[in-house]
């Protein structure tokens, strides 16, 4: 019987998952945007994507934009490689639990 | 960890995946509000150029479509740079903003150049305006992937084949219930789905 993958606990966390998928598909997102699109509080999501920034899964850039302050995230390569490893290894999980 | 996970958490895992990608890949929808505003505009425009005529307190209806074409484009300029600012750049953006965009600038052209050489009437204006609204819905729907929006296209191009036909009392009512459903209504989905989405995300992740 072939080992079941382990789920890398940095990504499986919900609002981590969540930030990473966005990120999956947009070239870069300011903080207030991801804040809207997952309804977190600013705590909670600083927190997170600062979890993501030391995996190295998101870079971070802070720059001023007409003089207002502007935090944009990008998804790094790594990043990319670990969550289309964590979607093979719920997808191997998920089929393991269907055939049980 | 995954002793504790159930199959239904590791299936919600998923979803939320691919919510959140497809969340990411929609974000044009936030833009709701300009088909709202442009059927605003394009009442106001038939309103001031139709029963302008007979009331002096409009006055000057010949300029009706280009002034409040004008207004409404400045408008979207305006509050498409605030609200877009915050809005995260992808490759899907740019292709359906160039798609509006290049609309926009077509029609910004041709109609003014139309209209002061005196080679359109009111059936070929109607059917021109809703077959390259019909386009633009379509190509921004197929890349979506959003059913809602080519189902805009067919309205649009239904009105634009209908608007060749009948009297011009006939093609006002046309236009009138094109706009109604493929800008009023439609802005007013869009809007409402967003805002509905945002409420789900916010409990998602509560």
């Amino acid at each position: 019987m072939p080992e079941l993958p382990e789920l890398n606990p940095v990504i499986h966390g919900k609002l981590r998952l969540a930030l990473l998928s966005l990120l999956t598909s947009v070239v870069e997102a300011e903080f207030t945007w991801l804040r809207a699109r997952t309804g977190s509080t600013d705590g909670n999501l600083g927190a997170q994507l600062t979890k993501l920034e030391e995996a190295g899964y998101v870079v971070v850039e802070k720059k001023f934009v007409q003089r207002k302050p502007q935090t944009i995230y990008r998804m790094t390569e790594a990043g990319r490689k670990a969550l289309t490893e964590y979607v093979q290894a719920l997808k191997r999980l998920l089929g393991s639990a269907i055939e049980m | 960890m995954q002793d504790q996970t159930s199959a239904q958490d590791l299936k919600d895992r998923l979803d939320l995946i691919e919510s959140m990608i497809a969340e990411g890949r929609r974000n044009t929808e936030s833009w709701g509000w300009t088909f709202l505003l442009w059927g605003v505009a394009y009442y106001v425009a038939i309103a001031w150029a139709g029963w302008g005529q007979h009331a002096s307190i409009w006055g000057h209806s010949h300029v009706a479509w280009p002034v409040t074409m004008i207004v409404a484009f400045v408008l979207t300029i305006v509050i498409g740079f605030g609200k877009g600012r915050a809005q995260p750049g992808t490759t899907v953006g740019r292709a359906v903003a160039s798609i509006w965009i290049s609309m926009g600038i077509s029609m910004l052209l041709l109609f003014p150049a139309l209209s002061s050489s005196g080679r359109i009437d009111q059936h070929s204006f109607v059917a021109s305006v809703a077959a390259m609204l019909g386009a633009a819905n379509a190509a921004s729907g197929m890349i979506l992937k959003w059913k809602m929006q080519v189902a805009c296209a067919l309205v649009w191009w239904s009105v634009s084949v209908v608007a060749c036909f009948g009297s011009d009392a006939q093609l006002m009512g046309v236009f009138l219930v094109g706009i109604f459903f493929g800008q009023i209504i439609f802005g007013i989905y869009v809007m409402i789905s967003d805002a509905q989405r945002h409420k789900q995300n916010a409990v998602a992740h509560a």
